[in-house]
């Protein structure tokens, strides 16, 4: 029961550590929660068993990635974040409110069931058909997203060129 | 002890922290980092998928393909962070909008 309870602080640190990165408007102190985070999540990985991944993805993201930032916060030092933008912000936290809780909801929905002793590929695709429909159908619609997303994009793009033209 | 489900939560809500980041700011470098938390939330989705809850074993195979991950995300940053400093020095900011084009 007490593990139980440090690793929910764990958790729910390393997520507290995420948001403060993304949120904090100075770019060093976002780093300092990046470096935060990754330490939380090379406990929780250490009481996984996961100790190679562990101290890897600590070396690597934690020391690695956190120098680059560094290096490159520094040299674009005079750039401050920009100003809080509710538009984007709600628009972005209604559409991440459906994807969590389809996410969430198709984890619990799916947890009492073990895909292991799967060893040939025709094997593993009759258990996607029969078992993981809903996988497949989600594998469609964000292929076809990002389809539209990109030509979208050169639509965009054009039309611009074509009004620079114009003027 | 930590459970399955515990980590795909985790794993779930850190890629969403990601995916605010890249939906709603306009600092290229708040964007890399919320794909770096995006790539940890993967990785931990992963390694949750690789415990045997039935004979509660570890597979150490598990880690294999996150380590690729790991590897190849490195390489994406270091692109990506370099491609923000020249954009910086041709255009003095690190402004999504304004390098929309790449060009100029």
């Amino acid at each position: 029961m007490m593990s139980l309870v440090i690793i929910y602080v764990f958790m729910i640190l390393a997520i507290l550590a995420a948001v403060f990165a993304i949120e904090c408007r100075r770019l060093m102190f976002s780093v300092i929660g990046l470096i935060a985070m990754n330490a939380f999540i090379w406990i929780l990985l250490l009481l996984y068993n996961a100790t190679l991944l562990a101290w890897i993805q600590l070396i690597v993201y934690g020391g690695g990635f956190t120098a680059l930032f560094v290096v490159v916060v520094a040299l674009t030092e005079k750039q401050r974040d920009e100003l809080f933008d509710w538009k984007r912000s709600v628009i972005a936290l209604v559409i991440i409110a459906i994807i969590v809780g389809f996410a969430i909801w198709a984890v619990i929905s799916s947890s009492g069931y073990l895909p292991f002793g799967t060893f040939e590929i025709i094997e593993s695709i009759e258990l996607l058909w029969s078992e993981r429909v809903m996988d497949l159908i989600l594998q469609a619609i964000v292929f076809f997203a990002t389809s539209i997303a990109i030509g979208t994009l050169f639509i965009s793009h054009k039309k611009k060129v074509k009004k620079e033209a114009e003027a | 002890m930590l459970e399955q489900l515990h980590f795909m939560i985790l794993g779930i809500v850190l890629f969403c922290v990601g995916l605010y980041a890249l939906l709603s700011k306009r600092n290229v470098i708040k964007i890399l980092m919320g794909i770096e938390i995006m790539t940890i939330a993967i990785n931990i989705v992963f390694v949750s998928l690789g415990k045997n809850i039935a004979n509660e074993t570890f597979l150490e195979f598990a880690q294999i393909f996150p380590l690729i991950s790991i590897a190849i995300g490195a390489a994406v940053m270091a692109v990506g962070l370099a491609i923000v400093i020249n954009n910086y020095r041709h255009a003095k900011s690190v402004d999504s909008d304004e390098m929309a084009t790449l060009k100029r």
